[in-house]
């Protein structure tokens, strides 16, 4: 009862088959290799799987595949070329914003999809965009500074 | 101080740019082709007779490979200080939430379908629900066998106490005579989960010569790979555990987790096999934070001099022993608390109950006591008239003073941590307005010992290869142990790969616990060092014809300075490959002991405290009159850290370390009600975000150890301890109620303001 289905990710076309229940970060994990995308406690509680569908930061864990026909997809993975930094992934690192590690890939998408809505946030309305995304190792802080200073980059 | 050149410097971690791009692999990650997935089915009973489980209807599932229970598996009893747990529960369970049988399956989803076709026929026993209960006279035993099981001969056991640990010093009773107050309080804590984000998990395969490899995200696995041995009863080389990447582990990934049920699931099928724990069984069936009791009675004078105390912390350890008579024995360390006290008599007790095997969590013991004593503090503070801060500073240990134990005590930064945090709080203006209050605690803690062992590789190209048998969980320990060997072997950050935690091949080290990592690996390198020097210097005074007593190493060379000559390591290097089978040092590091006075202590597996390190915290913040509800504004910290390795990541450390703490002192608590768990999700179960956090500042304070590499001491845990103390004596200062037990509600300061005004 597999459907076929063309997924564009990172720019890519991959053509997978999946059952009509399965999720898209099963596939993303799964199927497509690309384990970037984290995963944890599967009820869009947490925010590890985050990724951007049409430019908009959701939980791939309650995504079905089969919804993301002929949208486009972005993970940690496709965020920069190949070999490049996105000023976001700079930031987290200038910032010391990095500590497992588990929640950034998250955290980062998260971040580029609300500064795109909103490119010159306070650090409250960051933290409130960035409230979906559970991180236990650094309390946020240096991820709310490496976002408002990644903000401050992408403006110039 | 010594100028550094890449020690005590903020360099970035090594590891951040494959966690930034997605491209680290993590256990979770981690898949084999034709890999099955494992599932476990657990009690859902708290205390049952195992009646009966029919696993065939669940074996015809299509896709399904093995189903297996107690009776397919060696009937081992394993375990730290006591062997009480099995695999599954054979006749009787003792939680809800114990592995009952497990699943091997294609898929995952085949896996879970196949939980529900297994037939289990329970026969509910009353279940022990908490520590009063288990300690009723005549009640029933959780083990009905303990006295057979094997133990460490140090223990105190007692039915269903299974360690109670003593310091006793001096005379309380005399020293209570000698008070003109005595203070009694009571205090009580909940669960609370380490809350990594990356589940647990692990994949095991068998090779044809029937060793089997693990990939699991522990942060012991040397002692994974002993359990291993011990539950599959194979010997300990037969089993080779690796961590690729490790999502957090807070104390929650040190014991056998899903290891030993791959390892099984993967021996039946003769095919690889993942398991991972779902967030419904982390908190259920983890090894979160043991709820505790607390009582202390403390003498003091009229001008504030503490006479004597009695205190006494009882921890439900659920329904077997493992962390627990450990923690418990920590527990009375800190039960003394970082002050002078003559008399004592301090007791933790460790109390099978019918709930989880509660573990170890960052700090184990730390908070629960600390929110006792430091609420305490405050309470006899406020009876005595006597600024808090003064009372404190009345009663510190300081140099050269003896701990609980008799330990001499050095390197003691806690007078000037408390001067330092009050002051960037503004102390003195404690009640700045109606309904906020700011309040303090301080604390001590351990840098634990147990031994590492590095190799150190210089190779041909002048890298130099750093392996490690500690896994890195997040804290960047291994960057700093890296910038320790950087800045002794002369070369830079970058010039340093590692590679870390393989029981086959990289040497033993005691595991990625008690903030030790950084401390211990790092001397290790600095002997690797000393080692690599003696080679390179041979090597380098016959190449450049000088003496060896000319030579000194930087920027990646031996330096014969008097002579203007060098040689780089990379020369050197190839020199030695070429001529003796390459450069590599063999360094290993013990922390040596701390002497104790064995005469004060009783059932006690941690004595004393190696490297203690020195703390103090404050807050800032406001009560809603109407609601209970807490606001925070300032967070401060003044950690004595020794010497400062990596500025950064220590912050990370205390800001991450204080969020955890805020979510133990506001919002944190496995629920139970009848021995079962009623939040068992990321939802009800309340953790920090992003928005319920103030900025945290953090004081480095630098009183140099003098056992730690250039000085440092452990700091990974420290941060975790104070803040629920140090919330409960900033609301009594805010709205003057005192808030005895965690977490500290809205709805608790609600009630209890409320109490007060009728």
């Amino acid at each position: 009862m597999s459907m076929a289905l063309t997924l564009t990710v990172n720019g890519e076309t991959h053509q997978v088959l999946a059952e009509p229940h399965r999720t898209l970060l099963d596939v993303l994990r799964a199927d497509l290799g690309l384990t970037g995308t984290k995963e944890n406690c599967l009820e869009a509680e947490c925010g590890v799987c985050t990724v951007l569908l049409d430019g908009l930061a959701v939980n791939a864990c309650i995504v079905l595949a089969a919804q993301c026909r002929g949208r486009s997809i972005v993970t940690i993975e496709g965020l920069a070329a190949p070999g490049e930094m996105h000023a976001l992934q700079q930031a987290f690192i200038d910032q010391g914003a990095v500590q497992c590690g588990y929640c950034i890939p998250g955290m980062i998408l998260s971040a580029k999809a609300y500064l795109e809505e909103n490119p010159e946030p306070t650090e409250t309305e960051v933290r409130e965009a960035l409230a979906g995304n559970l991180c236990r190792c650094t309390g946020y802080q240096k991820i709310a500074d490496a976002v408002m200073s990644a903000a401050r980059a992408m403006r110039s | 101080m010594t100028e550094t050149r890449v020690l005590g410097h903020s360099l970035p971690r090594m590891d951040a740019a494959g966690k930034v791009s997605g491209t680290a692999v993590y256990a979770a990650d981690f898949s084999l082709p034709g890999m099955l997935y494992g599932a476990l089915l657990r009690s859902r009973e708290p205390h049952a007779r195992l009646v009966r489980i029919d696993v065939s209807r669940a074996a015809r599932i299509p896709g399904v490979r093995t189903v297996i229970t107690a009776l397919d598996v060696p009937d081992v009893r394993y375990g730290g200080a006591v062997k009480d747990e099995t695999v599954f529960a054979r006749d009787r369970v003792r939680f809800a939430g114990q592995p009952v049988a497990a699943v091997a399956a294609t898929s995952l989803e085949i896996a879970t379908e196949a939980l529900a076709a297994i037939d289990v026929v329970y026969q509910a026993l009353p279940p022990i629900l908490d520590v009063a209960a288990a300690l009723a006279p005549g009640a029933p035993l959780v083990h009905e066998d303990w006295t057979s099981y094997t133990a460490l001969p140090i223990l105190h056991r007692d039915g269903n106490v299974c360690n109670r640990a003593r310091i006793v010093v001096g005379d309380v009773e005399r020293g209570f005579e000698e008070a003109d107050e005595i203070f009694e309080h009571r205090f009580t804590t909940a669960s609370v989960h380490q809350g990594y984000t990356e589940p647990r998990a692990a994949v095991a395969q068998w090779d044809s010569s029937g060793q089997v490899t693990v990939w699991s995200n522990t942060q012991l696995p040397f002692e994974i790979q002993a359990t291993l041995s011990e539950i599959l009863q194979v010997s300990s080389s037969k089993v080779r555990v690796i961590v690729p990447g490790v999502g957090g582990g807070f104390g929650g990934k040190l014991r056998v987790g899903v290891e030993h049920f791959a390892a099984l699931l993967a021996r039946k099928t003769g095919r690889a096999v993942k398991v991972m724990t779902t967030t419904e069984d982390e908190l259920r069936a983890a090894y979160a934070r043991q709820p505790a009791i607390v009582e202390l009675k403390t003498g003091v004078t009229r001008d504030g001099r503490i006479t004597a105390r009695e205190g006494r912390l009882w921890f439900d350890t659920g329904a077997f022993a493992g962390s627990g008579p450990g923690v418990a024995s920590v527990a009375t360390l800190m039960l003394a608390g970082p002050y002078r006290i003559p008399n004592l008599r301090l007791e933790g007790y460790a109390v099978y109950t019918n709930k989880t095997n509660f573990g170890s969590f960052r700090a184990p013991s730390g908070p629960q006591a600390n929110f006792a004593v430091e609420s305490q503090m405050d309470a006899i503070a406020d009876a005595l008239g006597i600024d808090p801060l003064d009372f404190r500073l009345k009663n510190i240990v300081r140099e050269g003073e003896e701990g609980p134990t008799g330990q001499v005590l050095s390197a003691v930064g806690l007078e000037e941590c408390l001067l330092k945090v009050a002051d960037a709080i503004g102390w003195r203006d404690r009640r700045p307005a109606p309904g906020r209050g700011k309040g303090l605690a301080c604390g001590w803690w351990t840098t634990t010992g147990g031994s590492s062992g590095v190799y150190v590789k210089v190779n041909p190209d002048g890298t130099v290869a750093l392996n490690t048998g500690a896994a890195e969980i997040g804290t960047a320990a291994l960057t700093g142990a890296a910038q320790v060997l950087a800045e002794d072997l002369g070369v830079r950050l970058a010039d340093i790969n590692v590679v870390s935690a393989d029981t086959l091949s990289t040497p033993f080290d005691f595991g990625a616990q008690g903030s030790r990592t950084a401390f211990a690996v790092g001397n290790a390198c600095r002997a690797a060092v000393a080692e690599l020097k003696r080679q390179l210097f041979v090597l380098a005074a016959k190449q450049l014809g000088v003496d060896e007593s000319a030579l000194s190493l930087g920027e990646g060379c031996v330096i014969a300075a008097a002579e203007g000559k060098r040689a780089t390591l990379a020369e050197l290097a190839r020199l030695s490959q070429a001529s003796g089978g390459g450069l590599i040092a063999h360094g290993t590091f013990i922390a040596p002991p701390t002497a104790y006075d064995a005469k004060r202590v009783e059932g006690h597996v941690y004595p004393a405290f190696h490297s203690p390190s020195f703390h103090a915290h404050a807050v800032d913040l406001s009560v809603d009159a109407e609601t209970g509800e807490i606001t925070l504004h300032r967070y401060v910290v003044a950690q004595d850290v020794g010497f400062a390795m990596n500025p950064t990541y220590i912050e990370g450390q205390i800001e991450g370390g204080v969020a955890q703490g805020l979510g133990q002192a506001l919002s944190e608590e496995i629920v139970y009600e009848e021995g079962r768990v009623l939040n068992a999700n990321l939802t009800d179960y309340k953790m920090p975000t992003a928005l319920d956090l103030p900025r945290i500042e953090s004081i480095l304070v630098q009183h140099p150890s003098l056992v730690g590499p250039y000085g440092a001491k452990g700091v990974g845990e420290p941060p975790n301890i104070e803040p629920p103390a140090v919330v409960a004596n900033a609301v009594a200062s805010a709205v003057g109620v005192r808030i005895t037990s965690l977490p500290i509600t809205a709805e608790k300061v609600a009630l209890a303001l409320g109490e007060r005004a009728t």
